[in-house]
């Protein structure tokens, strides 16, 4: 167990390399403890507008000690966004509220090791969508990436989409269990 | 609860789409991708499915180790700025 607390303090000076480091670790248990909100609202835009408010009060928060305060922040925030939202659109928070696991573990190494090795393997179409997203960064909506590698928007997502399975089937071939990593 | 009126080719690609990280933005209120209001309830969780799946092999893919969700927020904090 890793405590992402060890970032704060470059945190709370303005250090959004500090930051960086600290959602890459803090993303995988935020986005986990949304799971039970995803019929009902979009986890991505809750998950997005949380990190962001994380940084903002990060400045302010106080630990009260224990490991991981800020993902513990994040997960408060993270629920409450989720509530708020759902709220809005007439529907209810789920009644069991089971309290989600915070337990941040820093990414695998051999996973990027191995996934260099799978995507050198992918058809160039496949790829090129792939690289469109990952050079993106979420920063352009589909329609715009596949405009500029000259493809209907659903030929880029189906090439995505085959992207992804291919990616998927090649790690489980090298012993990458993804459904593990991210229990 | 929302009804499910597309062609399961057409709810695959919706579902690719709301997986991306690609949100729009508004400084006054939190925004849905659209096509997660033309998913019903499965496919929302099917799309949550596999961005929690993809977000991994993003940030392994990444020089920096970030997901396309962690970039598209450090974006955004970077041009706050």
């Amino acid at each position: 167990m890793s405590d992402l607390d060890v970032h704060l303090a470059a945190i709370a000076a303005g250090d959004a390399g500090a930051y960086a480091r600290w959602m890459a670790g803090a993303e995988p248990v935020l986005r986990a403890g949304l799971r039970r909100f995803a019929a009902h609202v979009d986890t991505e835009a809750v998950l997005q507008e949380t990190l962001l408010r994380v940084w903002q009060v990060a400045p302010r928060f106080v630990s009260d000690g224990r490991p991981d305060g800020l993902v513990r922040l994040g997960h408060r925030i993270a629920r409450n966004l989720a509530i708020s939202e759902l709220r809005k659109r007439g529907g209810q928070p789920p009644e069991a509220l089971p309290s989600a696991t915070i337990d941040p573990r820093p990414p695998d190494p051999m996973l990027r090791g191995v996934i260099e090795g799978c995507r050198e393997k992918l058809p160039a179409k496949p790829a090129q969508a792939l690289d469109a997203r990952l050079q993106s960064g979420g920063l352009d909506p589909d329609d715009v990436l596949a405009e500029r590698l000259g493809m209907k928007k659903n030929t880029f997502l189906q090439n995505f989409t085959r992207a992804r399975a291919l990616l998927a089937a090649c790690l489980e071939r090298h012993g990458v269990d993804l459904d593990a990593e991210l229990a | 609860m929302s009804e499910n009126k597309n062609t399961p080719e057409d709810e695959a690609r919706l579902i690719e789409e709301v997986a991306s990280a690609w949100r729009p933005h508004d400084s006054s209120e939190l925004r849905f991708h659209p096509a997660w209001h033309d998913l019903d309830e499965s496919a929302r969780e099917a799309a949550f499915d596999i961005a929690a799946r993809l977000r991994p092999m993003e940030a392994a893919l990444d020089p920096g180790g970030l997901s396309t969700t962690a970039r598209a927020v450090l974006a955004r904090i970077r041009s706050a700025r």
